[in-house]
């Protein structure tokens, strides 16, 4: 019995060594393998190519349309597309190129050139034929102006360090629309800290961009005419005043200090500085905060605007030229008649801005997080604001999740804001666009997202890795009002 | 202004750092590491983000573009 039990001590120390040493073996072929890891293997900052493909339809509609002086429709929808492919370039290298295209169709844009001729089938008291032009604020007409597409296309390349500590970016933008030219670049470092639980990044960046400009038609040809009213578009086109009676065009009151732009460029530079913290397993926060340098032309060309100490003048149907012109223009119903610009609006030629925004993502249960963001906004211009966005993404399956989300908007006017014929031509700078005047606005909404974890889904070399649904309303008490849907998918290419 | 900005962004970056209790190891950021927790706008609301800066005037500090294009529309 003794020798028995002396002979599985020993086989027990036996086996002791054997699993000792296999154990000694596999750490030192553990630590071995890990040493090699550091040397001469390190995780690719992007595995491999992914491609998003993005579409967008949104729908406007309100009746502060800045064309036509801060009243009339401002009915508009855009369709946008876009392509985001994010390429590998090595193990620590990473190409973003960018492209966007949107096509939109405004009324407000359309009625640069409101006036939509009908017969000149009458003649004037000189013989000469008479046309009427027909256009309103409240309608869209078929100028030129009414669509437009915008195409951008940007590339970003980005350097990640050896430790992925440190991340350097260049980015070049280029952006064109009908009346407007952009050329952009800039980069940046992001560094983090603290076993990657801090990080603190600077961006800077530059926009040179270009206004080709159009101007609202009743200015550009009354230029153009050398300032007569008897020569050009307005020579056989009758104006009537704001108690309706048809003006004498020689020693007509309607006159414009309307100029052409003597400076064409908006240069933009941009100062970015960000910081990121994780505050627990369950909750991380950022910091943003931008200083923001616009020099150039500020304004916009296309944008009327009507003073209030200058008598109006119109042109249209002869039968809706009555003693009240004046206060039946205002309303929806008085079509036909469209008012003469007495400008377009103006500008300093400098601004700052200055916003300062933070973002809290917290993560309450296994199904629910907070995402959240607020940013405070002020300007030279004298604009303040306050955004207040809230999201919250439930997953209702391992591979589904929902996003409802809300957010809260509001701003005080700039200093240069009036309504529709409440400016002053003494003033320097005005303009009616409601963009700039005071206001709440309120959105929400319910996005929807699909993540397809082993890539089930293929079409051809590309495996699904998530598609996206979006929806959201948004309003503002000036009355504005909008819809957006966008849809993205982004794919994995196969090796 | 600038000055205050800068203070302040700076100020808030202290009182981050002093409250974050400890440091979270690569480890234990299964929870943070979803997509979900990003802090940054998702790529589906770049079409949302460009009507608010044309519809609006605050635009900045989300960690994107600063500038460019006219926004006319």
């Amino acid at each position: 019995m003794v020798e028995k039990v002396a002979a599985v001590v020993v086989a027990i120390k036996i086996l002791d060594v054997k699993n000792s040493l296999c154990i000694s073996f596999g750490l030192f072929i553990s630590v071995f393998a890990g040493s090699a890891q550091t040397t001469s293997y390190k995780k690719r900052v992007l595995e491999s190519t992914e491609i998003e493909v993005l579409t967008s339809y949104y729908r406007q509609d309100g009746e502060n349309a800045s064309v036509t002086g801060g009243i009339g429709t401002e009915a508009l929808t855009d369709r946008a597309s876009a392509l985001v492919i994010n390429m590998p370039l090595n193990e620590d290298d990473v190409l973003t190129l960018d492209v966007g295209i949107s096509t939109y169709t405004s009324a407000s844009s359309g009625n640069l050139d409101p006036f939509d001729d009908s017969s000149g089938a009458s003649s004037d008291y000189r013989g000469d034929p008479v046309s009427t032009p027909v256009g309103s604020p409240w309608t869209a007409s078929s100028g030129a102006s009414q669509t437009d597409t915008w195409f951008a296309i940007s590339g970003t390349y980005e350097h990640s360090s050896d430790d992925r500590n440190t991340i350097k970016s260049a980015t070049l933008n280029f952006a064109r629309e009908y009346d407007y030219v952009s050329y952009g670049f800039g980069g940046g470092v992001t560094r983090l800290f603290n076993d990657k639980n801090t990080s603190l990044g600077i961006q800077a960046q530059a926009f040179l961009d270009q206004w080709l400009p159009r101007y609202p038609t009743e200015l550009d040809s009354y230029v153009e005419a050398d300032r007569k009213l008897t020569n050009g578009y307005f020579k056989n086109i009758k104006i009537y005043d704001q108690w309706g009676i048809e003006t004498d065009k020689d020693n007509s009151s309607w006159e414009t200090a309307f100029e052409l732009m003597d400076q064409k460029n908006r240069n933009t530079y941009a100062l970015s500085l960000s910081f990121s913290q994780i505050l627990s397993r369950k909750s991380q926060f950022s910091l943003f905060m931008d200083l923001v340098q616009q020099r150039g032309w500020l304004a916009n060309p296309m944008q009327r605007v009507y003073f209030e100490d200058r008598p109006n003048y119109y042109v249209g149907s002869p039968e809706k030229m009555t003693s009240t012109l004046k206060s039946d223009y205002l309303l929806k119903k008085h079509e036909d008649v469209f008012q003469l610009a007495d400008d377009i609006e103006r500008l300093p030629d400098t601004r700052t801005k200055l916003p300062i925004g933070a973002r809290y993502n917290h993560v309450l249960n296994e199904y629910i997080s907070l995402r959240s963001y607020y940013r405070y906004y002020t300007d030279t211009w004298k604009i303040h604001s306050h955004t207040l966005q809230v999201e919250i993404p439930i997953k209702v399956k391992e591979d589904f999740t929902f996003y409802p989300h809300f957010r809260f908007y509001s701003q005080t006017a700039a200093a240069y804001f009036a309504p529709y014929d409440q400016l002053l031509s003494t003033a320097p700078f005005y303009t009616s666009d409601y963009d700039l005047s005071a206001f709440n606005a309120l959105q929400f909404g319910l996005g929807v997202s699909y993540t397809d974890l082993l890539n089930q889904n293929h079409l051809g070399k590309l495996g699904l890795k998530s598609g996206h649904f979006n929806y959201s309303f948004y309003q503002r008490d000036t009355g504005l009002y909008a819809h957006l849907i966008s849809i993205a998918c982004k794919w994995v290419l196969d090796d | 202004m600038v000055k205050t900005f800068f203070g302040l962004f700076f100020v808030l970056i202290e009182i981050t750092v002093l409250t974050a209790c400890s440091v979270v190891k690569p480890y234990e950021k299964e929870l943070l590491n979803d997509p979900d927790m990003e802090l940054s706008s998702r790529s589906i609301d770049r079409f949302e983000t460009n009507f608010q800066v044309y519809r609006e005037s605050a635009s900045g500090a989300n960690g994107g573009k600063s500038g460019g294009g006219c926004g006319c529309n």
